[in-house]
């Protein structure tokens, strides 16, 4: 899933342009879209530059959905040099899909947060790896909980037990070593054949 | 419709080779996301039984959940579910699920589904457009299309020389993202931006460990805090909550209804002509669950007809009175003693009779809460005014601190309860320093601070977040021993016992983006909305939607003459929002914020198939009607609507 | 010469580590190779990019070396190279007369100089090793035929036998002895009793092990590895005998008489010594004569 961090005021500024429309996307309002902060800096925007209109919807990456939530705005659009639009990847080239003909500009950087669905992210995620793994480490996934991703058991770099690049993070091959250890199941750790990825979508038919 | 689902069941091979030395099994297979609703029977579960059962195996038992992923509703539904002699789970599931099984069971658990690579991210509504999220977006650069997405090799800095006919050498159905970048730019008169910028090296960093976990963790913490679910919508409290309470100028006349409480209606006992003054009663309870109701202006009855209601939208029985302007107070407005001398029955009896009903809009009568027959260990007062725009409570909080606080001594002394509580929300620090201030001293009263989180205010999230109990489906407050009341209300048992006074007046927050000048009230009951929506400037703009209430769970007003009730505490003046409804994506987010946590995404198909049998299996009843699951819908369903459908149908044993 | 053989025929094995520079003057590292090394170990590590710095490649280095008359083992890490590059510079260095090779997974890219880099790990240590057994028996991870007479080469790995997750580093051990690993070098020890006890297992894989010494130079060192560096733990009164003289210390005395320690200490357990001198090769003659080890006939 994604959320949105503000791109810096400065690089903003720069892009408003002429008459300049704002759009806001608070359909992932939930998913801490920088409400507050966004609102502020445009009210900043709008006393120094010529915003001549901020909308605030939801789920504009919904194409059908937005043009029904725009249709009321179509004049101020129209009339507008630039578009600056607060949302997160899909809805910034929904919009600029929309207005192919108009400087469609983006406020916000978009970063992933585990989960698929719904607006709670997770404690673990899930690789998408398509020759899932988890059978082999007790149910922990060594794409996400490794740092490199390895799938043949842990490298020299974890330090009491956390990992070399974030020493926040356990080191996720310890996980897996513990939990089959529990399990009494730690054959698993034993080498067949070494385990190699498949890249090229081993799930295409 | 597409279906953008995750998962799909192993190959038999790799099923039979991991299944070979495991026996008596468990199944549990997630009902997919992101795909029709339609659909229970998900075959997967159905062909992993056969391709078992086919080597021999025993199945111990299995479960087929909503939402594998979300850890505390999954981590409830398995409290007891699986059975002691199953040995391994089996999980058809994406990742997520299974890694969430693996998490919660101390027996082996295995992964019987792949899960399908995906690129990127798909956004909250179903779409084709993705985003890789990769912390530095390059939309800018671009005109709009996304050169990590679009271009097989994500490259940023042009074509490279491998694009043939527009298309991509990677997958010839694609089109090479640079052309449609170059097209686009060119479109717009910006090719000498392209030519102009300088060399982009993408920064892995941007996205790590770090900066994920601790977004994860606070999101999750805000998520989870006080009570499962809810959301938090914008507030613009800001609007009004600094303007101090002013009485509304009387009106002229007032059309009071029969029905303001939960309960029988009440039957007149004045008629047309007779000379009322103001806190007359003008109307009996009907029965145990009903109320009182008195004149709020001293005048002359011109009226016992049908009117129409604000809720119902539809006429019935009211008393209309002609104010003479004088406020002619009634010989039964005197103060009636103190909590000391007055016992607990009498408390109760003065509440009755002075028609006091729950204010903080679900208008339950006082007096019938407070005789509960079941013991009651705390009285807590609802001070939190969970519903955005509406700052009338907070009001009441500031200026009438020390009325609230009687009210709630006295029932505590009615019901018998040992401790008192008064819950505030934390976007009113000042409310909570006068009131932590003004009850310093009593011992047995004490000023709980919640995170600001709607629906807080209701009563069954209140006793979870002060108590940590859950009120049993179906149940009430007073089943884990508690009353939960309004602060207006306390007031107003206050205002009954000291003054004699009545419920015939008041507070109600004026406000909302398109009303001209908002402000906060105390209006007499009876009182013209038109005439309160006047007063404050009218509405701004065409497209505006008046409701009673907030707009969370306010009445949208077709017709503004309608009077004020004695629960009707806002009246707020809002763009109309044009919504139009498609079908369920399954996109589970409804799940992710019902505070009851119940499964709304199944009473709307359930309501739209008329299965009254399948909404109260999925305990419709328990529904609270708060409106966090429409306002979360990404499908727009009016998902409040239905289940009301349902509930009318149950309840008339449909 | 492939280092298989001198393990193979009782030798104690002993090996440094050089690293390439920043650069294309190589003039420093072959003059002290040859004043200091050429006659004490028997071979000499070239890391690659190590900590993720960028530095000039090792398989070049390690040519470079071979035509001074060295014998040069060539470090290689997954972190900077997908599969087709790793099995492609695998064919180059049999091509350039390189037989000797340490297969390591690799330090993370955010630990070094170009934090931002992509990481790759397409392979790891073990699948690394897996590939070169499979050129080795003429063909390619895909499975395509190599053309030509298949290469040979003496493959090794790093295990750590102090880290506080021994035994997941014991079962990574396995793995790669079973992928084809022939031979170890620890990571920097200064537990004596830690390496005896890690030995009492490894042992059972029958494949030799040379003790890693990292010289620890100065106490700030010592502090930070404990801190930063995975399976590296000096101890206390290690590091209160570097303070005690600071005289000594820093003259790099106290630092050569530990490891010569360490040294006698281990060494009837381990098949060799490997020797992580950083920047310090003129001290290796010396630490090696402490510990009683006499000079080699250098083998090319």
């Amino acid at each position: 899933m994604l959320i949105t961090q503000l791109k810096s005021q400065e690089a903003i500024e720069a892009l408003a342009q002429g008459k300049t429309v704002i759009i806001n996307c608070h359909g992932c309002k939930e998913v801490y879209f920088a409400e507050h902060e966004a609102d502020a800096f445009q009210k900043e925007l709008s006393a120094n530059k010529e915003v001549t209109q901020i909308i605030t919807t939801d789920y504009i990456c919904n194409p059908d959905n937005l043009k029904l939530q725009l249709k009321k705005h179509t004049d101020v659009i129209n009339a507008a040099d630039t578009i600056l639009v607060f949302s997160c990847g899909v809805g910034i080239q929904t919009v600029a899909a929309l207005f192919e003909g108009k400087k469609v500009y983006s406020c916000c950087d978009t970063y992933p947060l585990p989960g698929f669905q719904g607006v709670t992210p997770l404690n673990v995620d899930c690789g998408q790896c398509g020759e899932c793994y988890l059978n082999g480490t007790g149910g922990i996934c060594p794409i996400t909980a490794c740092s490199k991703s390895l799938i043949n058991g842990q490298c020299g770099g974890a330090k009491e037990g956390k990992c070399e690049v974030d020493k926040n993070m356990e080191c996720g091959w310890e996980r897996i070593y513990r939990k089959l250890e529990k399990l009494d199941k730690l054959d698993n750790m034993k080498y067949d054949a070494p385990k190699v990825r498949n890249y090229n979508n081993p799930n295409a038919e | 419709m597409e279906d953008y689902t995750k998962f799909k069941l192993k190959r038999k091979e790799e099923l039979d080779a991991v299944l070979a030395d495991k026996n008596d099994l468990f199944v549990v297979a997630c009902n997919k996301c992101f795909k029709e609703l339609d659909s229970f029977d998900e075959p997967e579960c159905g062909l992993f039984e056969e391709i078992a059962k086919e080597q021999g195996k025993n199945i111990v038992g299995s479960a087929q959940i909503d939402f594998l992923c979300n850890e505390p509703l999954t981590s409830k539904a398995f409290q007891d579910l699986i059975p002691q002699d199953a040995k391994n789970v089996f999980v058809i599931s994406c990742g997520l699920g299974i890694q969430t099984m693996a998490g919660l069971l101390d027996i082996p658990v295995y992964a019987g589904s792949d899960t399908v690579t995906v690129d990127g991210y798909h956004g909250m509504a179903l779409t084709t457009t993705l985003c890789e999220a990769c912390g530095q977006c390059y939309l800018n650069m671009t005109g709009g299309i996304c050169p990590v997405v679009d271009c097989s090799k994500s490259l940023l800095n042009g074509q490279c020389g491998g694009a043939k006919n527009g298309k991509c050498e990677v997958d010839k159905e694609m089109d090479c993202g640079w052309q449609l970048i170059y097209d686009r730019l060119e479109k717009q008169g910006r090719l000498q931006e392209l030519l102009d910028k300088p060399v982009e090296l993408r920064d892995y960093t941007k996205v790590n460990h770090k900066f994920v976990s601790e977004y994860v963790k606070s999101v999750r913490e805000e998520r989870y805090e006080g009570y499962y679910g809810g959301i938090h919508p914008t507030e613009f409290k800001e609007l009004s909550e600094h303007i101090g309470l002013v009485a509304f100028p009387d009106p002229v006349n007032v059309v009071i209804p029969m029905s303001q409480h939960a309960g029988a209606p009440a039957e007149p006992i004045v008629k047309v002509g007779d000379q009322v003054k103001m806190g007359q009663k003008i109307a009996q309870a009907a029965g145990v669950v009903s109320s009182a109701i008195h004149a709020s202006v001293s005048g002359t009855v011109v009226a016992v007809e049908p009117r129409r209601h604000p809720v119902s939208g539809l006429d019935s029985l009211a008393i209309v009175i002609q104010s003479d302007g004088k406020n002619t107070l009634d010989e039964s407005v005197k103060p009636a003693g103190d909590i000391d001398s007055l016992s607990a029955d009498e408390i109760i009896e003065i509440v009755r009779e002075k028609g006091i009903v729950g204010m903080g809009g679900a208008g339950f009568p006082t007096a019938v809460k407070l005789k509960s027959p079941k013991p009651i260990e705390l009285v807590l007062l609802n001070a939190c005014e969970c519903e955005p725009i509406l700052t009338a409570d907070h009001r009441v909080l500031l200026e009438y601190a020390d009325e609230v606080i009687y009210g709630l001594k006295a029932m505590m002394k009615a019901s018998g309860a040992p401790k008192g509580v008064i819950a505030i929300e934390d976007n009113k620090l000042d409310a909570v320093e006068l009131m932590q201030a003004k009850t310093a001293d009593i011992e047995n009263i004490e000023i709980v601070v919640a995170k600001t989180k709607y629906p807080q205010g209701a009563e069954k999230m209140l006793i979870k977040r002060v108590m940590g109990k859950q009120v049993p489906s179906g149940g009430l407050p007073m089943d884990v021993g508690a009353i939960v009341c309004n602060v207006s209300t306390a007031k107003a048992v206050s205002d009954a016992i000291q003054l004699g006074m009545p419920l015939i007046e008041r507070v109600v927050t004026v406000s909302g983006n398109r009303m001209n000048k908002p402000g906060n009230y105390l209006v007499k009951i009876g009182t013209s909305v038109k005439d309160i929506v006047n007063h404050c400037g009218d509405v701004k703009g065409d497209d505006v939607t008046v409701k009673i209430g907030g707009p969370m769970m306010g009445f949208a007003q077709a017709d503004l003459n309608v009077p004020m009730l004695k629960c009707s505490n806002g009246i707020i003046a809002v763009e109309t929002i044009v919504k139009e409804a498609v079908e369920c994506i399954k996109c589970g987010r409804c799940m992710d914020v019902c505070p009851m946590e119940l499964r709304p995404l199944y009473f709307t198909k359930f309501a739209l198939e008329e299965n009254w049998e399948g909404m109260k299996a999925q305990n419709t009843m328990d529904c609270i009607e708060c409106g966090c699951c429409e306002y979360i819908c990404s499908s727009k369903i009016p998902i409040v609507e239905r289940i009301k459908i349902g509930k009318t149908a149950i309840r008339e044993g449909k | 010469m492939r280092i298989t053989e001198l393990f193979e025929r009782g030798e104690f094995v002993l090996t440094a580590e050089v690293g390439p520079p920043k650069g294309v003057e190589l003039d420093h590292l072959i003059k002290d190779a040859h004043e200091y090394l050429k006659t004490r170990v028997h071979a000499l590590n070239v890391t690659d990019n190590q900590s993720s710095v960028m530095r000039t490649g090792s398989l070049a280095t390690c040519r470079v070396l071979k035509d001074e008359g060295l014998l040069p083992i060539f470090q290689v890490t997954c972190r900077d190279r997908n599969r087709i590059a790793l099995q492609s510079d695998i064919l180059s260095a049999a091509l350039l007369g390189i037989e000797n090779l340490l297969l390591l997974t690799g330090d993370y890219t955010t630990l070094g100089d170009h934090p931002q880099a992509k990481p790759v790990f397409d392979l790891d240590s073990v699948s690394l090793i897996h590939a070169v057994k499979r050129l080795e028996e003429g063909f390619d991870i895909a499975g395509n035929a190599v053309d030509g007479a298949p290469p040979k080469f003496a493959k090794g790995a790093v295990v750590s036998p102090c880290s506080d997750s021994v035994d997941v580093q014991l079962a990574k051990m396995e793995a790669k002895v079973k992928a084809g690993c022939e031979y170890f070098q620890t990571q920097g020890v200064y537990e004596p009793e830690k390496f005896i006890k890690f030995m009492e297992q490894a042992k059972q894989f029958g494949v030799p092990v040379q003790l890693g010494l990292i010289i620890p130079k100065n106490v700030g060192m010592c502090r930070y590895m404990n801190a930063n560096v995975a399976g590296v733990h000096v101890p206390d009164e290690m590091i209160a005998e570097l303070q005690a003289d600071k005289e000594k210390t820093k003259a790099g005395d106290t630092g050569v008489e530990i490891c010569a320690r360490l040294i006698r200490e281990c060494k009837d357990y381990a098949q060799g010594v490997h020797i992580m001198s950083l920047g310090w090769e003129n001290r290796i003659p010396e630490i090696l004569d402490l510990a009683g080890i006499a000079p080699i006939t250098p083998v090319v």
